[in-house]
C-alpha cells in the first residue's frame, strides 16, 4: 500500500511537471515590455488595451551603414566611417518613404529608403559657409557639419526641388539645401546669428528647424526662450515667435512681492523667472504650428499655434487641455516617486492625428484632432534592452500608418517601429469617424473596442451618440452614464422626456382632468354643506 | 379661543413652519413639542442628505459617485446637530437664557424641517428636469436653506426668550463653540488612540515576558 502511494506521488508530480513544461512553451510570445492604460473621467490611470505594438527595430547593421566604408559602394565615405549611429537627435520622414536622420555624434546626415536601408548620406554641403570657422572640406569645395541637431526635408514650392533645412548646432547656423545626389547637397542659404539689438543672447545653437508654407524658417535655439527665431527665407531675422509663459507659481508670486521692496542691488542679486525654450516642434497640413516644451507644469506644455503665434489650445481662454502622464496618477511603488512627464517631440500625420513623445518615461501619447486621448504605448527602461523600451527617446515621427521613434543614447542607437494592433486600427477609424461627425459610421468600430476594453471612455460616448442618433434615447442615456459625461446625459434625456411626454400626452391630459374635476366635485359639496349647516342654525 | 391652539404633534411641526414670526412662541406658551419626533427629524435629515448624494438625477451630481462614503455625511447631520444643541445650551446657560436641553433639542430640529422637505422636493425634481432647467433644483435647495435659518433664528429666540441681536449674538457665539467642541473632540480623539497604543505596547511586552 505504503509503495503504492509512493508511486502514484511520483507520477502525479512527473505529470505535473510536464503539465508545467508544455504550458511554458505555449505561452511563449512577445509581450509589450509596456503596461497599457488611459485615463478616465477622474484623470485615474485604467488599464486598457495596447494601440501599437513593436514592430521592428533598425539599428546601423539593418541599415547597412557598413556600406560607407567599403571602398567599392558608390555611397563610400571613408575607411574609418562610424557603422552606427551616435547619439542621433532628430529624424524626419519624407513623403512617407524616406527617413532623414540627423546623426548628431557622427556630425552627418543619413538617408534611409522605404525599406529602411541606407541610401544616401550627407556629411557637408557643397558651396562655402559666410561664417569663418566652420570647417571646410580638403579640396575646399564642401562646407563640413558639426553635430546637426535638427532637420526639415520638404519640397521648395519656389524651385521644386527636394530641400533640406539643417540645425547645425555647433556651427551656429541654419542651412538650407537642395539634394543634388545621394551624396551631395548644394547650399542655398545660411541663417546665421542676427545681428540685430532684438536677438539678445550670446550664442546662437539652433537644436530645431521648422518651415511653413511661405518658406519662412523656424528655429529652436539653445537658451533663446522667447519663441522660436524666425527668419524670412533670404536669411533675414524676422523676429521671435510664439514665446512661452511663465506658469504662476507660489514661487513667482513670491519673487514678485520681494521686487517690490527689494533695492536695485537686491533685484540684481536676483534669480529672473522666464518662459521655458520649447523642446521641438512640427506642422500640420493646414500650417497650424504644434510645439512641445519640456516642463512639469501645465502651462504650454503643448501648444498649437496658428500662424499669427495664437494658441488654440489655451486653457485660460477656458478650455480643458490636458497631455502626458497625470502624475499624481503616475506614483510607482517600487521607486517610491511618480513619474515627471517632459514632453520632448511632437509629430502629427495627415490625419491630424497628434503623437507626443515623452523623454521622462519613454512613453508616446496619440491624441485625436480634438486632442482627445486615444492611446498611451512604449515604456523608460534604464538599459533599453528591449524592443518597445527607451532610456533617451529623442524623436518620434509618423511613417504612413506607422510609429517611429528615435533612441539616441549613448549604448543603443536605433530606429523602433510601432506597428498597430486590431485594437488600435478600429481606434483610428473610429476616431476619424466620430471627428467628423459620422457617428452611426463609428459605430461598428466602437463595438470593436469595447468588445477588446469595456472600459474605453470614448467608445460609450461614440455609442451613445450613434443611439441617440437613432432615437434610442434610453440606450443613449445608459452609454452616457457608463462614460460619465453629464452634458451628453442631459441632451439624451431631454430628447428621451421630450418623447415619453408625447407618448404618454393623452394618459397625463385625462389624469390632470379628472383630477381637477375630482377637486371640483369635493369643492361643491363642501360649500353646498356649509350652506345647509347655516341655513339649519339659522332655523 | 383655546381650541385654536389644540394641535396634534404633526400639527404643531405644521404650526411652527408656517408661523415663523409667532408659531415657537406658541410652542413654548402651550409647553408643546416631542423629543421623540424631534430626534426623528434628525434622522430625516440624515436621510435627506444621503438622498441628495445617491438619488440626485445622474446630470446633477457632481459627487465622486465611483466610491460612497456614509460616515461624513453622518457627522454632518447627526454630530453637527448634536454639537449645536450642546454648544448652545452651553453658551445660552451663561447668557441667561431661558432654555433646557431638551428644549433646545425640539425648537432646533423643528427648524430643520422645510430644509429637509425642500431637499427632497429637490432631490425628486432633479430627475425630471434639464440642466437648462436647474433653476428649479436650486431654488428649492436655497428656499430650502434660507426657511430654516430664519426659522432657527426665530426658535431661538423663542426658546432662550431673546431680543433679536442677543439672540443673533448667541448664534455666534455658538458657532464658535462648535468650532471648540469639535476641535477638543478630536484632539481628545488622538489622545485616547494614542494611549491605547502605549497600553497595547506595554501589553504585548508583559506577554512576550510571560512566554519567555
Amino acid at each position: 500500500m505504503n509503495g503504492f502511494k509512493k508511486y502514484a506521488k511520483r507520477l502525479l508530480g512527473l505529470s505535473l511537471a510536464a503539465c508545467t513544461a508544455l504550458t511554458m512553451s505555449v505561452t511563449a510570445f512577445a509581450e509589450e515590455p509596456y503596461e497599457s492604460y488611459s485615463y478616465d473621467f477622474w484623470d485615474e490611470a485604467i488599464p486598457s488595451q495596447v494601440g501599437y505594438t513593436v514592430d521592428t527595430t533598425i539599428s546601423g547593421r539593418e541599415m547597412e551603414l557598413s556600406r560607407l566604408s567599403d571602398p567599392e559602394d558608390p555611397l563610400f565615405y571613408s575607411e574609418d566611417a562610424s557603422a552606427s549611429l551616435s547619439e542621433a537627435r532628430d529624424f524626419d520622414v519624407f513623403e512617407d518613404s524616406e527617413i532623414w536622420i540627423a546623426d548628431t555624434g557622427n556630425s552627418r546626415i543619413l538617408v534611409l529608403d522605404s525599406t529602411y536601408r541606407i541610401k544616401a548620406r550627407y556629411y557637408g554641403v557643397t558651396g562655402t559657409s559666410k561664417l569663418e570657422d566652420v570647417e571646410q572640406s580638403e579640396d575646399g569645395k564642401t562646407s563640413m557639419f558639426k553635430e546637426p541637431y535638427g532637420l526639415k526635408v520638404t519640397t521648395s514650392p519656389v524651385t521644386g526641388k527636394k530641400t533640406v533645412y539643417i540645425a547645425d548646432y555647433s556651427n551656429s547656423r541654419v542651412v538650407r539645401a537642395y539634394v543634388a545626389s545621394d551624396t551631395e547637397l548644394v547650399l542655398e542659404q545660411e541663417y546665421t546669428k542676427p545681428e540685430e539689438k532684438l536677438y539678445t543672447s550670446k550664442t546662437f545653437n539652433p537644436s530645431k528647424v521648422q518651415v511653413d508654407f511661405a518658406e519662412n524658417v523656424y528655429v529652436v535655439v539653445k537658451s533663446v526662450n522667447n519663441g522660436a527665431v524666425q527668419f524670412k527665407s533670404d536669411g533675414s531675422f524676422t523676429g521671435f515667435y510664439g514665446a512661452n509663459r511663465v506658469q504662476v507659481t507660489a514661487k513667482v508670486i513670491a519673487q514678485k512681492l520681494w521686487r517690490k521692496i527689494a533695492s536695485n542691488e537686491q533685484i540684481a542679486g536676483m534669480s529672473r523667472t522666464v518662459p521655458v525654450e520649447y523642446a521641438n516642434f512640427d506642422m500640420d497640413d493646414e500650417g497650424f504650428i504644434y510645439t512641445v516644451t519640456e516642463v512639469k507644469t501645465d502651462t504650454d506644455a503643448v501648444k498649437k499655434m496658428n500662424p499669427a503665434g495664437y494658441n488654440v489650445w489655451d486653457n485660460a481662454a477656458g478650455d480643458d487641455y490636458t497631455f502626458g502622464d497625470n502624475t499624481a496618477a503616475q506614483y510607482d511603488m517600487t521607486t517610491k516617486k511618480s513619474h515627471s512627464t517632459k514632453l520632448t517631440d511632437i509629430a502629427v500625420d495627415k490625419n491630424g492625428i497628434i503623437n507626443i513623445l515623452d523623454f521622462e518615461t519613454g512613453r508616446v501619447f496619440q491624441y485625436d484632432r480634438l486632442a482627445n486621448l486615444i492611446c498611451i504605448f512604449g515604456t523608460n527602461n534604464a538599459t533599453a534592452d528591449q524592443r518597445g523600451s527607451f532610456s533617451s527617446p529623442n524623436a518620434v515621427e509618423t511613417k504612413g500608418e506607422k510609429i517611429l521613434v528615435l533612441e539616441g543614447s549613448k549604448t543603443r542607437n536605433d530606429i523602433t517601429i510601432f506597428r498597430m494592433t486590431v485594437f488600435g486600427e478600429n481606434l483610428h477609424k473610429a476616431f476619424e469617424y466620430y471627428d467628423e461627425g459620422l457617428y452611426l459610421e463609428a459605430a461598428p468600430y466602437w463595438e470593436e473596442i469595447t468588445k477588446r476594453d469595456g472600459g474605453y471612455t470614448y467608445a460609450h460616448v461614440g455609442l451613445g451618440k450613434a443611439d441617440l442618433k437613432n432615437g434610442n434615447y434610453k440606450e443613449a442615456m445608459e452609454r452616457f452614464k457608463i462614460a460619465h459625461t453629464r452634458k451628453n446625459y442631459d441632451k439624451a434625456f431631454e430628447y428621451y422626456r421630450d418623447q415619453w411626454l408625447q407618448d404618454h400626452f393623452t394618459i397625463i391630459a385625462v389624469i390632470v382632468i379628472a383630477l381637477f374635476v375630482v377637486w371640483l366635485v369635493f369643492k361643491i359639496i363642501k360649500v353646498s354643506r356649509a350652506r345647509t349647516y347655516k341655513l339649519k342654525h339659522k332655523n | 379661543m383655546d381650541s385654536m391652539y389644540d394641535f396634534s404633534t404633526l400639527g404643531w411641526v405644521r404650526h411652527v413652519v408656517f408661523h415663523p414670526g409667532e408659531g415657537f412662541e406658541d410652542l413654548r406658551w402651550k409647553k408643546q413639542g416631542s423629543l421623540k419626533l424631534s430626534f426623528v427629524i434628525v434622522l430625516m435629515l440624515f436621510i435627506a442628505m444621503v438622498a441628495q448624494n445617491r438619488m440626485v438625477g445622474y446630470a446633477y451630481n457632481t459627487n465622486t459617485v465611483k466610491i460612497f462614503n456614509v460616515v461624513p455625511l453622518i457627522v454632518q447631520s447627526v454630530v453637527y446637530f448634536a454639537t449645536w444643541v450642546i454648544g448652545n445650551w452651553c453658551i445660552c446657560t451663561l447668557l441667561d437664557g431661558e432654555g433646557t436641553l431638551k428644549k433646545i433639542c425640539i425648537f432646533s430640529a423643528y427648524a430643520l424641517v422645510p430644509y429637509i422637505i425642500c431637499t427632497f422636493i429637490a432631490v425628486a425634481l432633479s430627475n425630471v428636469i434639464l440642466l437648462e432647467e436647474s433653476i428649479w433644483y436650486y431654488a428649492f435647495t436655497y428656499l430650502g436653506i434660507g426657511w430654516s435659518v430664519v426659522l432657527m433664528i426665530s426658535a431661538m429666540k423663542a426658546v432662550h426668550q431673546y431680543t433679536m441681536p442677543k439672540t443673533l449674538i448667541s448664534i455666534l457665539l455658538t458657532l464658535i463653540a462648535m468650532l471648540l467642541i469639535l476641535f477638543l473632540a478630536i484632539l481628545l480623539l488622538s489622545l485616547f488612540q494614542q494611549v491605547y497604543v502605549f497600553v497595547y505596547t506595554i501589553y504585548t511586552e508583559i506577554e512576550y515576558r510571560i512566554r519567555g
